[in-house]
């Protein structure tokens, strides 16, 4: 018995050992096999997914934390094929909540190559659209109807403007391509966006920790400053109703670092919808005239003609000139723009009635080595480098230049054959109120990643003139405001500025009957703490910039102030005497 | 049974200087018996068996539970990663849509319907706080001149070797 059972239990021990061989045998022959190694890439295939991560766009705040471009959800609402139980329902219901038609939603769904697995019905859907979906799909599900199965929500950012129109000129916007177009948004674009990043996402949960974290894009903290910049878009927007103005723009500085603190002008755009933007612009230059706009200033540009001479020691403010209201410069006659003889001037005199004569004497007396050397320093024919995209550089013709004719060292002296930015301009002549000293003009404050700030510093553009020349302009062209009782005067502020009526160069000669009005101006003259440019462009209700652009810049000088808390003349001696 | 007469006899065999070869071998085959009893060393199989199948099942018990909670951890930490970027665009959703509510037009919107009116500069009053030293913007006087750093470098930054023994033959090689 013991025997026989010795046999069978041997038999037995023999037949599962075998097994065991076999099953250990086969193991490793399927897991060495070709096929295996396919099961395996296969397998690997499957363990994860590459993904684009596209990191959240860098915000853009105004200079007191004022949210002007952020990001919101969006979705791409698409089907999985394999997935899909009912194309008519799909399609249907698709078509109705997305405002697509049953046709093409159904064609698109039936008709797909056999290689997809995947279509996109639509992308940029809705929060409040897709919400609705999901809930009908939840009705469905608790129902168990799979008509909709296989519907599916990726979602995605998208560029928001929560001020749909304010600063559209200075922020630019964000395509759906994903970049940006025109100022902050195209400069700094490389900042803003972040780096994609194809990143292998793994689906074994032991492999949690190799997935990479993409940082975002960096936060930008602009110099403007929001308030300001909606009052002064809103004067700009009056100003162009009452005088009939085509276009305008007004910018807004700090003459003592750069810092732009509003930057308006027309047409704007409402950023969430810039499919507007081929009708409302012909050509990019147009987007933000401040900075890619160039054009004949007028008068404006004495300020910089005199301060060269009074830096050269060519005149003083005292010095006489007799206007007898014609001088000949390369043997082309040069008149005052009314045609008047204003006789006897000293320099202030020739600033506060704006003698284009006077100034072309003082021009052809400093001579055009020194002329164009000053219009040099001060950086015209050359872009500011502000940190906008898209600015143009003017351009000033010197001698040697083959369109360059002896007559320009006249007219140029007023502004005219000499084309600017507005920027540019303001940039110069912030040499005056800064003491010498030409600040570069610039948008952005400091940048905000990953829990650090970075300050952005101002930089110097150059010293064209002296501290003392700076002076004494300052004072010269207070003087000329206050005793031509001009519009541009703010009561309790004292303010210097010059006006600027440029007639329109064509084809034809210039255009007599339109106008590009101008005013340059700063305050408190003591103390400037703002720098004010206003252009419009052919006023209809008068071509001159003394009753145009010079009351538009005692209203944004009036609103500076207050969003400045610059106290008026008096409170602020008061104040520092205490 | 056998074994325990054996036992018995084993005083005899003991005796002191009287070997007796038989009586030894007899021993020795006994012992040798006693050692090799099938159900000792089945026990000892048995044991050892026991114990390394305990053992590799604490092995593999601990295994698992460790591959289980890393596991759950790591799953864990995918949603949470998820929950993260939810998370991240609800506030960029929330952060816009306050933005929105909080904008330029619409707080002008409601400070109107409030009975609100801008102000005019007549109705200011500004009232001096002693102490009080209002934040200064960035001046650039105190900013550095861009064109100032050529003049300040160093000579060692720009000169070559040859200036230099140039320098130190004039300088007699004293600093």
């Amino acid at each position: 018995m013991r025997q026989q059972y010795a046999i069978r239990s041997l038999i037995l021990v023999a037949f599962f050992a075998l097994m065991g061989v076999a099953i250990v045998t086969q193991m490793i022959r399927i897991q060495s096999s070709e096929q295996a190694q396919l099961f395996l890439a296969q397998g690997d295939r499957y363990s994860g997914e590459f993904q684009l991560v596209s990191p959240e766009r860098g915000e853009i705040y105004d200079r007191n934390g004022h949210l002007l471009a952020g990001n919101r959800t969006v979705y791409e609402v698409g089907v999985s094929l394999p997935d899909m139980k009912n194309p008519q329902a799909m399609a249907y219901t698709l078509g109705m909540y997305l405002g697509l038609r049953y046709e093409d939603v159904f064609n698109q769904l039936v008709n797909a190559p056999d290689t997809w697995e995947y279509v996109v019905v639509q992308d940029y859907v809705g929060a409040e659209t897709v919400t609705s979906l999901q809930a009908l799909m939840k009705q469905m599900d608790d129902v168990d109807d799979d008509r909709l199965e296989g519907l599916a929500f990726k979602p995605h950012y998208q560029r928001s403007y929560p001020e749909d129109s304010l600063a559209s000129n200075v922020l630019g916007f964000v395509a759906r391509d994903g970049r940006g177009y025109f100022g902050i948004e195209e400069k700094y674009n490389d900042l803003l966006a972040g780096n994609p990043v194809q990143v292998w996402v793994p689906g074994d949960p032991n492999r949690a920790m190799e997935i990479p974290r993409v940082p975002n894009g960096t936060t930008l903290v602009l110099t403007v400053d929001r308030d300001l910049q909606a009052k002064v878009e809103s004067i700009l927007d009056r100003s162009l109703t009452q005088y009939g103005a085509e276009n305008g723009t007004i910018i807004v500085m700090d003459p003592r670092n750069g810092e732009i603190l509003a930057m308006a002008s027309t047409p704007r755009m409402d950023l969430n919808n810039y499919g507007n933007y081929f009708s409302l612009y012909d050509n990019g230059s147009q987007y933000n005239r401040s900075i890619g706009m160039s054009y004949e200033p007028g008068s404006v540009l004495k300020v910089l003609t005199m301060a060269a001479a009074v830096d050269t020691g060519t005149v003083k403010p005292d010095t006489t000139f007799m206007d007898t209201g014609a001088i000949e410069v390369g043997g082309i006659t040069i008149r005052n723009w009314n045609r008047d003889s204003w006789g006897q001037q000293n320099m202030i005199g020739c600033l506060q009635h704006s003698l284009n004569v006077c100034l072309a004497w003082v021009s052809t007396q400093m001579g055009m080595q020194n002329f164009y050397g000053y219009m040099e320093r001060f950086g015209l024919g050359h872009p500011t480098g502000v940190d906008l995209a898209g600015e143009a550089a003017g351009r000033l013709k010197v001698p040697g230049d083959t369109d360059w004719y002896p007559v320009d060292l006249g007219t140029n002296a007023f502004g005219q054959g000499i084309t600017v930015t507005p920027l540019q301009m303001l940039m110069s002549v912030s040499s005056i109120p800064n003491g010498g000293k030409m600040v570069t003009p610039h948008v952005l404050y400091s940048m905000l990643r990953d829990g650090h700030q970075y300050n952005v510093p101002s930089q110097y553009g150059g010293s064209p003139i002296t501290s003392d020349t700076a002076r004494t302009l300052n004072e010269m062209l207070a003087l000329s405001l206050e005793q031509e009782s001009s519009q541009a005067l703010l009561p309790g502020y004292r303010l210097a500025g010059k006006t600027g009526t440029a007639q329109i160069p064509t084809k034809y000669g210039y255009d007599a009957t339109h106008t590009n009005v101008s005013f340059i101006g700063w305050g408190p003259v003591d103390d400037p703490q703002f720098m004010v440019y206003v252009w419009l462009s052919s006023p209809s209700a008068s071509i001159w910039s003394s009753e145009t652009a010079a009351p538009v810049f005692s209203q944004v000088a009036e609103q500076t102030v207050i969003s400045l808390n610059i106290p008026p003349d008096v409170v602020r001696s008061q104040i520092v005497n205490k | 049974m056998g074994s325990l007469c054996v036992l018995r006899e084993l005083p005899v065999l003991m005796r002191p200087n009287r070997p007796n070869i038989k009586v030894v071998m007899q021993a020795t085959q006994i012992i040798h018996a006693y050692k090799q009893a099938p159900w000792r060393v089945q026990r000892q199989w048995v044991g050892a068996f026991l114990l390394f199948v305990i053992g590799a099942a604490m092995i593999a018990a601990l295994y698992l539970d460790v591959t289980a909670r890393a596991a759950i951890a790591g799953r864990e930490i995918q949603e949470m990663r998820f929950e993260i970027i939810a998370i991240q665009r609800s506030n960029a959703d929330l952060e816009t849509k306050l933005a929105k509510l909080t904008s330029t037009a619409e707080m002008e919107r409601r400070a109107l319907q409030l009975g609100y009116r801008p102000v005019q500069p007549g109705e200011l009053d500004y009232v001096p706080v002693p102490g009080y030293v209002p934040p200064e913007p960035e001046i650039l006087l105190v900013a550095q001149d861009v064109t100032a750093p050529e003049q300040t470098l160093p000579a060692e930054y720009s000169q070559s070797l040859l200036e230099w023994f140039d320098e130190q033959i004039k300088s007699g090689g004293v600093r």
